[in-house]
Parts: C-alpha cells; sequence; structure tokens
C-alpha cells in the first residue's frame, strides 16, 4: 500500500533539507574563512581535510566509527525532544553508562556471547538509571528537567575524574585511565577492519527502532501527541507526567549505547576522564541538523564525524589546531538553532503547536508538567 | 580555628567574584526572560580578549574593556540567535560554550602559545580602602582588592535597586514573569531581553577579565574551568534575587576554598562539621525571623534536623575521612538540584523564561 504524499509536509521536509544544507555551507565556509585569515593554504587544508575524513579504509572506517556514537546520541535527544523534553544531560549519561560498562566489563567475566550483550546492557542501564534521576526530579517535584539534566552532566564529569583517579585507575596509577576492558567484552572487529567494529549495526537498528517506535506504535504516538499538544493528550487520557519521565529515560538508554560503542568499540577499551568528549552535546547538533528526524540523524553525524576526523589530519599536515573544528562545529549548532525558525517564518509556514499553545498558556519552561 | 580562619575569608571572596560576575548577568538575563547555558563560554571569551587586550596595549583599563565587550559579543549572538530569531535558548548556549572553547584555544595558539612561551602581563594592583580595611576579619577579605573585584560588589545593590525600585526592573521582571503584559504597556519584549542577554555577556566577560587581568596575569585554555557553570548554579540556589545570589556566590566560593585548604589536612578536622550543624540552625533561624514560624514547612525542618543532626554525630566521631577534591566540586550543583527539588523552601523560575516571544501582532502574520 502507498502512502500518499502530503505536498505540505513535502514542502516542508523539502525546506528542512534546504535549510540544513545551507547552514552546513556556510558554517564550513565560515571555517574555511578563519583558515585563509589565520594565513593557512586554502587548497592544502580541503585536500587534508577530505582525505582525513574519507581517503583511505583507515580514515574512512574512523569517520563512521566516530559516526555511530554520534547519531545514537542524536537519537536520545529526539526521543525526549519528540515528548516534549529537553534532555541535555546526554553527555553525563554517556558517562555514567560508560562507569557501568566499564564495572561489568572489568569485574564480569564470560565468553563475548554473554559478556558483550551484559556489558552493552549494563551501558543502557547506567545512562536511563541517570536519566532517572532528572526524570523522577521533574516528574515528582516539579523540577526543569534543562537545569536537572545540565547539573547532572557536571556531577558525572566530576565522578568520572574520581574514579579514574581513585579506584578504577590502572594498577601502576601513573595514569588517569581504567584497566583495558577484556576483548569478550568488546564489539569485535568489523570484518576484519582495524578501525571500524560491530557497533556499527547499532546504527541501522537504532534508527529503525526509533522511528518505528515513534510512527508506528501507540506509544509512539503518545510521546509524540505528549510533545506536540500536551492539554490535548491529557485530555484524551494520556499520563503526561509518566510519557515524559519514560522519555527522558529512554533517552538516557541510548545515550548508553552511545557509551558501549565509544568505550568498547576496537579502539577504545578503557574508560577515561574525557572519553564523553562532547559527542553528547554534538548529538544535540546532529539532532538539530537532522531536524530530528531518526533517519536524518545518519547523514548529520557523518557530518559531525568528518570534522572530527578531517580536523585530525589537517591539524597534522598543515599544523591547524583542532580547536578550529570546535570554532566551525560551534557555529553549525548556533546557526542551526536559528536557521528552522528563520527559514519557517520566511516561507510563512505554520509553527509547530506546541509553540502556540505553550504561547496562549503562559506558564513556560517553569510549568514543565503541563 | 582550624582551617577557619581570616586568610579562609580572602580567599572565599576571591574565588567568589568572578562567580558574582557572571552570576548577576545571568540573573537579570534569567529575569527578563533569557536563559544563558553559554555563560561559561562568555567567561572563557572574556578572559583571554581582556588578558589579550591587556597584552597588546599595556593598559589594564583596555583589558577590562576587552573582557567586557568579547563577552558582551558573545550576548549579542545570543540575543540575535534567540530574541530576534526565535532559537532555542539552551541550544544557542551550548553552541556558545563549544564555540567559545575552539575561538579562545584557536586564538590562544595562533597569537601566544605557538612560539613556545606564554606571555603573561602584570595583573591589576590592590586598592585598600582607607578604614574598611583594618575592620576585623572581613577587612582585608571585602577591603583590600583589586578595583575591578569593588564593581562586582557594588552591582549588587545597583542591581538590586534597579530590579525592585525603579520602572526598568518592573519591565524587566515583567518579561520574564508575564511577557504578554509587558509588551501591551507598549514597552516591546525583544528588546529588553536583548538588553538582558547583552547584560549578562558584558558581564561574563568582566568576570572572566577577573581571572586574567584582574588576578593571574596569564591566559591558559578553558581557564574558566567551570566557574560559568558554578555561576548558573548561584542563580538558581538564590533564588533568582540579588542578595541571594551574593549569597550562593560566597557559599560556593566557600566550599572552594575550603576544599583548596582541606587538601593539605590527613582528615576532615571537627570544625568543619561544627559548621555543617551550624548551617542548618542558621537557616532556619533566618527563616524563623522573615516569615515566622508557622510558615515554615514541615520538609525544611526535616531536612534540616537530619543535616544538623549528621554534622553532630559526624562533629562527636570526627572520622578520618579525606573527601576527594571531585565530591567537593560537585557541592554546587548538588546544592542547586536539592533546591531546585523543593527540599529547602522553594524555588521558583521565572515563569516566561526560556520561551521566544512573538508578540500577538507578528503571532496573526
Amino acid at each position: 500500500m502507498m502512502a500518499r504524499i502530503d505536498p505540505v509536509r513535502l514542502r516542508r521536509g523539502a525546506l528542512d533539507v534546504a535549510t540544513s544544507v545551507a547552514v552546513v555551507a556556510l558554517s564550513l565556509l565560515l571555517g574555511l574563512l578563519i583558515v585563509i585569515a589565520a594565513g593557512y593554504p586554502a587548497g592544502a587544508t580541503i585536500s587534508a581535510f577530505w582525505n582525513g575524513a574519507f581517503v583511505g579504509s583507515l580514515s574512512l572506517d574512523q569517520t563512521l566509527e566516530t559516526t555511530i556514537p554520534l547519531v545514537l546520541a542524536g537519537l536520545a535527544w529526539i526521543v525526549a525532544f519528540r515528548a516534549g523534553r529537553i534532555n541535555v544531560g546526554i553527555e553525563g549519561q554517556i558517562l555514567v553508562g560508560g562507569v557501568t560498562a566499564t564495572v561489568v566489563g572489568l569485574y564480569v567475566h564470560a565468553p563475548l556471547g554473554i559478556h558483550l550483550p551484559l556489558t552493552v546492557l549494563a551501558a543502557m542501564g547506567g545512562g536511563a538509571v541517570y536519566a532517572g534521576v532528572a526524570a523522577a526530579l521533574w516528574a515528582w517535584r516539579g523540577v526543569n528537567e534543562i537545569i536537572a539534566t545540565f547539573m547532572l552532566n557536571l556531577i558525572a564529569a566530576l565522578f568520572v575524574t574520581y574514579l579514574v583517579t581513585g579506584p578504577l585507575q590502572e594498577s601502576t596509577h601513573q595514569q588517569p585511565i581504567s584497566p583495558t576492558i577484556a576483548n569478550s567484552a568488546r564489539w569485535p572487529a568489523f570484518f576484519g577492519q582495524l578501525g571500524l567494529s560491530w557497533d556499527l549495526a547499532l546504527v541501522p537498528v537504532g534508527v529503525a527502532l526509533v522511528a518505528w517506535t515513534l510512527h508506528r506504535t501507540t506509544a509512539g504516538f503518545r510521546l509524540r501527541m505528549t510533545g506536540e499538544n500536551p492539554e490535548a493528550a491529557r485530555h484524551v487520557g494520556v499520563s503526561v507526567g509518566r510519557v515524559g519521565a519514560v522519555s527522558l529515560v529512554a533517552s538516557g538508554g541510548l545515550a548508553g549505547l552511545a557509551a558501549s560503542s565509544l568505550l568498547l568499540s576496537s579502539q577504545g577499551g578503557a574508560l577515561q576522564q574525557d572519553f564523553s568528549s562532547n559527542f553528547g552535546f554534538s548529538g544535540i547538533a546532529v539532532a538539530l541538523l537532522a531536524r530530528n528526524s531518526p533517519i536524518g540523524c545518519v547523514p548529520a553525524a557523518l557530518l559531525f564525524a568528518a570534522l572530527r576526523e578531517g580536523g585530525g589530519l589537517v591539524e597534522t599536515e598543515v599544523g591547524i589546531d583542532t580547536s578550529l573544528v570546535d570554532v566551525t562545529f560551534g557555529i553549525v549548532v548556533i546557526l542551526a538553532a536559528a536557521s528552522l525558525y528563520v527559514a519557517r517564518r520566511r516561507w510563512r509556514l505554520s509553527e509547530s503547536l506546541r509553540l502556540r499553545s505553550l504561547r496562549r498558556h503562559p506558564g513556560g519552561l517553569t510549568d514543565t508538567r503541563l | 580555628m582550624g582551617p577557619f580562619d581570616t586568610s579562609l575569608v580572602i580567599a572565599v571572596v576571591g574565588l567568589a567574584t568572578p562567580i558574582l560576575f557572571a552570576a548577576l548577568g545571568e540573573l537579570v538575563s534569567q529575569r527578563s526572560g533569557v536563559i544563558n547555558i553559554g555563560l561559561e563560554g562568555m567567561m572563557l571569551n572574556g578572559a583571554f580578549f581582556s588578558f589579550w587586550a591587556a597584552h597588546a596595549t599595556h593598559s589594564l583599563l583596555l583589558g577590562v574593556l576587552g573582557g567586557l565587550a568579547a563577552g558582551a559579543f558573545l550576548g549579542a549572538i545570543m540575543g540575535a540567535l534567540t530574541v530576534s530569531a526565535g532559537g532555542d535558548q539552551i541550544v544557542v548556549g551550548v553552541g556558545i560554550n563549544i564555540l567559545a572553547v575552539g575561538i579562545t584555544t584557536f586564538a590562544n595558539e595562533q597569537l601566544f602559545t605557538s612560539g613556545g612561551n606564554q606571555p603573561s602581563i602584570e595583573p591589576m594592583a590592590h586598592l585598600q580602602i582607607p578604614g574598611l580595611v583594618h575592620l576585623p576579619v572581613i577587612g582585608k577579605a571585602f577591603f583590600d582588592r583589586v578595583p575591578l573585584a569593588y564593581i562586582a560588589y557594588l552591582m549588587v545593590p545597583l542591581i538590586w535597586y534597579v530590579l525592585y525600585r525603579t520602572n526598568l526592573g518592573l519591565v524587566i521582571r515583567g518579561s520574564g514573569e508575564y511577557p504578554d503584559a509587558v509588551e501591551t504597556s507598549g514597552v516591546s519584549v525583544k528588546s529588553v531581553r536583548w538588553c538582558g542577554a547583552l547584560f549578562a555577556g558584558g558581564m561574563a566577560g568582566l568576570g572572566g577579565a577577573m581571572l586574567t587581568v584582574g588576578n593571574l596575569g596569564v591566559f591558559n585554555e578553558l581557564m574558566s574551568g567551570g566557574r560559568g557553570f558554578i555561576a548558573l548554579a548561584a542563580v538558581i540556589f538564590g533564588r533568582w534575587r540579588p542578595v541571594g545570589v551574593l549569597g550562593a556566590c560566597l557559599v560556593f566560593g566557600g566550599a572552594d576554598a575550603l576544599e583548596l585548604r582541606l587538601q593539605a589536612e590527613s582528615s576532615i578536622p571537627r570544625q568543619v562539621w561544627v559548621v555543617l550543624m551550624l548551617i542548618p540552625l542558621l537557616v532556619i533561624a533566618y527563616m524563623v525571623v522573615r516569615s515566622g514560624i508557622r510558615r515554615i514547612a514541615r520538609a525544611d525542618l526535616i531536612f534540616g534536623g537530619a543535616v544538623f543532626l549528621a554534622g553532630l554525630v559526624l562533629a562527636v566521631v570526627e572520622p578520618s575521612w579525606r573527601v576527594p577534591s571531585e565530591f567537593w566540586l560537585m557541592l554546587p550543583y548538588v546544592i542547586t538540584l536539592v533546591v531546585l527539588a523543593g527540599l529547602v523552601g522553594r524555588a521558583r523560575m521565572p515563569a516566561a523564561v526560556g520561551l521566544p516571544y512573538r508578540s500577538a501582532a507578528a503571532l496573526d502574520s
């Protein structure tokens, strides 16, 4: 059965894609302008960037490997956002998921078939429970989930620092890093590739699962309804508090899955202070650029992964500090955040119901249980 | 008495000052309806560019102004993208933090550290206030500071006066609570919020300048070290009121100073537990004086009593614990969550904070 294509939807979708492409093009251009202004050769920079990101089996492997946690972090944002909840704590949930995965990876001994799933589940559980703290504070005590998840990030970062310099530190106590997790708890190499492991399978599975749940199940329908019009959702008997809390916990679980990819891939293997290195926040950028579409996360994540990996080779070949990648990345986030509204207003498409209902019922962020 | 002496008070005030700058800016910004998570980045930007300006011009005043401008520049980005373009305040704030890390690290690498040696400048000299500096305990802590620090503390009564005693303050508070009312009275909510965003940026920039020009005389990568986030926490802990924010900054500065002090000790001395015991007593006494004994919630009493008892037991037992510094550093964030959860009194955010405002006329078009 073919679904009829709604022309308004199609137009909006095309506009979203065009806006995202424009944002990316503009950001890359600004980054390149800085390169030229700082007196570096533009041509060499571009070619080093391209080679570092895509050319050669190892570069491509690493870009794909970096794409995986980015997609999962993007999905984590989407799951909460579609329910009307803002989870800026993905970074912290990745950190805590990494801790629980490290503990299970180090102290449980089992063959791969049991150990790996157990460790991955531990990562998901850690992320979900940590998001659950914010969800509980939100649902029961009315604490704004943005502030709560944000504060929990900072707490998690300090906690991981404590662990890798204390209880979980490797035996010589020289480096702030945990012992290496056994291979039985690590993603096996993807068809013998050096830089890519089987966690790549998490991308299609994760995207399909989230898209299917959101659009083809009752739970997903409830979730989207809660996000788009909490008032209406309540009227038809949906528990807005429960849906919001569950969406936050699910979001944390996906963040934990991202942690499993970061920690248990062939290149990771040990807990470090900054192993989450902004992947949680990058996930927000991925989802923004994808306009909160699960499938859209894949190209968006690929772009950010290319930025990270390409930036590395630019540093070694042209000598430009990788902090320029942060600059470009920041520009993408900022422009992507604002462009949606500008583009839609320009094209006179109506804004989302959520904003309208919020505007009519001043209560704003404080009234989080709306 | 153990770690509690005059030099601790001096350290507390010193550590609280940069945070106070950023927190006061954030206070006004949130009161006008703009929540600014980019505070950390604005501080970092202020720290770098104030150092850069002072280094290039050999003028500390221009350095301070450079910090102010660098912070305000990011504040303007915040204003343009959230207030004018209607982008999400949280996301733009996150973006600003990332952007500022990139800008300052890149520029620092290009301008200063690529040669290998880190330049430094002579930081501001202290300015003693005659007479007051001889006050016991607080004299040297509050009245023997760099000039920039006095500005931070003078801002507290100034912001209090503007917020609560002037028309402008009413408009600012209205924009954060009930923007439609402000718009109806003929004042543009967007321009008020723009000013709030700029003010927060400028103040955070001054907080950054406090770190470089006002204190160390050098710039280090990521030197804001989470102070912007602590300032964000201080606004919540201070319950969106100027005097409360000042108190919160001093408490967080105190935790920080105490942590530095206790690193040298083998275990936590008894005095710390006694102070822990006294805090709930003082807080509850203050609440009784302020709103009468009947207005105190039972949950507050139970929580306060629990903290008091814990302090009492620990003071008697005096266990040989050494709390890892990370747990001390967590304190501001944990306290913020506890306050928000309503375990200690009530904390209410400005109602319309975080929501993009479009006037009714714009909505109908």
